[in-house]
């Protein structure tokens, strides 16, 4: 670990050094020992092949998330990764646009730090939180170009509501426009609903885990299958999905 | 020192680690994070005859020093796996146990059948115990009677060694182990995974979607050993022993409680290469705890072989 960052209250961001980590493809993630039986996946916020360092944002929830919150500098950590299926490039002549709600923001600031630069009309990355203390990486956003518009449930900050408000607006101006959202079930269930569950529609989910390769099919969710609905890993087929590919119960 | 160990029907795994059944996959997933040639055998997720899409999520929760699950023994069938994932294991050196799984005894018998066809199957574990399923599974594991009918079946239809795993959920496991030997079973290996649940207290609900789940890991070692250790006193043939091994040291509590050969599952998640690592450690530290082979380590604390007079001397170090 190479540096550490208390970004918003219960939230901690940890660089950590490994050319390996540094090289995944935004989506990805990394599965952490921490202190239980069990690692803990964790999406990239930040991913540096000039200098090799990966940083991961997450959120302070249990007691695995808690000791990891506490390493210290210099701490040496065991990470399985990167594992999974990232976001895909998307196609620079279309407009595309982020959707993050709290900490579903953080990977997809990776993508767009790797995509910005190519995108022929200015992205706007629509962010989310409970309230304003809570809005992760919303300078970082603004520094890349982006049109950041902010929502808060208690409207402390930005527009009352949920990221869904904006997302509506932006898809009636952008009706061919590509989505990448992440953030909680209820509100990736939302962008689902009002996006068509198109496949240009990404998102990336979160679900208990076992091993995280593949083996232990603990971490499914409802899947879009050719012979009705089948069940789909999300550290193998995911963490991405595009809305077609899922059905949310 | 050689690691080798000898089992009915000429079964020879080249040391006694596992990988347990459920843990990890159907071959190929860890193929990329282990070397598996290492490894005396892999026993692959439970086979069904047809496809089972398994529980609804949650699967898996986290408790002290194990983790619950409910998977429901999802699996795309024994014709998928003989197309799929048995060409890739036929190239792998190392033995295969197939685990089969079933709702009725057919069902067994049907799984059975078409594995003995297939080569580069090594033997068969026959599941009747697993607790996230309502009918079959489990409830075959709790009756000697039914216990046999399956493994009778399983037995008119393949030459395969074959081992009947056996639950901790029930009052005498002894009794099915001494029922399914009768019946024709080879090997018993114990213990799969207790039932129990956990509370997902932020949503007031339980915590898996199957509601009741399995729980693994050094939670459970002591009952495991507990199991081992009667049902290796109890019957003749030799018992593969299981149930929160998570480093050598346990590897050899599991072979002096009088299993042959043990499997190594839920530290797999965590530590990918564990099993690696004890395969590794194994020779120095029979050796350290006065043993010239693995042989003479199995079984050596059951009664009767337990050596009085070191412990008399343990007082003095």
């Amino acid at each position: 670990m190479v540096k550490r960052q208390v970004p918003a209250p219960g939230h901690v961001e940890l660089w950590v050094h490994s050319p390996v980590l540094a090289g995944a493809t935004p989506g990805q993630f990394a599965h952490v020992v921490t202190q239980g039986t069990l690692r803990r996946p964790i999406s990239f916020s930040r991913l540096d092949v000039d200098t090799g360092n990966a940083a991961m944002l997450f959120q302070v929830v249990g007691v695995g998330t808690r000791w990891l919150a506490n390493q210290e500098m210099g701490a040496v950590l065991d990470i399985l990764g990167p594992l999974g299926r990232g976001f895909p490039v998307p196609d620079a002549r279309r407009p595309w646009c982020l959707v993050g709600g709290g900490v579903g923001i953080p990977p997809l600031f990776a993508a767009a730090s790797q995509w910005t630069s190519a995108a022929r009309m200015t992205p706007t990355a629509i962010l989310g939180a409970r309230t304003e203390s809570l809005v992760l990486l919303e300078e970082e956003f603004r520094q890349l170009g982006h049109v950041v518009w902010i929502t808060t449930d208690d409207g402390s900050r930005g527009m009352k509501g949920t990221v869904i408000g904006p997302l509506a607006r932006w898809l009636a101006k952008n009706p061919q426009g590509q989505v990448y959202a992440c953030g909680p079930t209820a509100m990736l269930r939302a962008v689902g609903a009002i996006s068509g569950q198109r496949d240009d529609v990404w998102m990336a989910l979160e679900q208990r885990m076992g091993c995280g390769v593949g083996a232990c099919l603990a971490c499914v969710v409802l899947g879009n299958g050719p012979e009705g609905p089948d069940y789909r890993r999300v550290c193998t087929e995911g963490p991405v999905f595009s809305g077609e590919e899922l059905i949310f119960p | 020192m050689n690691l080798a160990v000898s089992l009915p029907r000429g079964l020879k795994l080249k040391n006694p680690i596992i990988a347990a059944s459920g843990t990890f996959g159907f071959g190929p997933e860890y193929a990329s994070f282990v070397d598996m040639s290492v490894l005396g055998g892999i026993s692959v997720k439970g086979l069904s005859p047809d496809p089972w899409p398994g529980n609804p999520p949650p699967r898996v929760w986290e408790t002290p020093m194990g983790i619950l699950n409910s998977i429901g023994l999802q699996n795309h069938g024994v014709e998928v796996f003989c197309q799929q994932d048995l060409p890739f294991l036929r190239e792998t050196d190392t033995r295969v146990v197939a685990n089969i799984i079933g709702h009725t005894v057919d069902e067994y018998r049907q799984v059975a059948a078409r594995l003995s066809r297939e080569p580069g199957i090594d033997a068969l574990e026959v599941n009747i115990s697993c607790p996230n399923i309502k009918e079959g599974g489990m409830s075959f594991g709790q009756n000697p009677d039914q216990a046999a009918q399956v493994m009778a079946a399983v037995r008119f239809e393949t030459d395969l060694p074959v081992m009947v795993k056996i639950s901790p959920n029930t009052t005498y496991p002894v009794e099915i182990a001494e029922a399914v030997e009768d019946a024709g079973a080879d090997m018993i290996s114990a213990i799969n995974t207790l039932v129990g649940m956990a509370i997902d207290v932020k949503h007031r609900r339980p915590a898996l979607g199957g509601v009741t789940g399995g729980l693994s890991g050094p939670a459970i070692k002591p009952i495991a050993l507990r199991i081992v250790y009667e049902v290796a006193q109890t019957v003749k043939i030799p018992v593969v022993g299981m149930g929160g091994i998570s480093s050598t040291m346990d590897v050899v509590e599991f072979l002096m409680a009088g299993a042959a050969a043990v499997m190594v599952g839920t530290i797999t998640f965590q530590y990918p290469r564990r099993m690696q690592e004890i395969v590794a450690e194994l020779p120095e530290v029979i050796t350290e705890l006065g043993f010239d082979c693995l042989q003479d380590v199995v079984g050596s604390a059951l009664p009767g072989r337990s050596n009085a007079s070191s412990m008399m001397e343990a007082e003095y170090e």
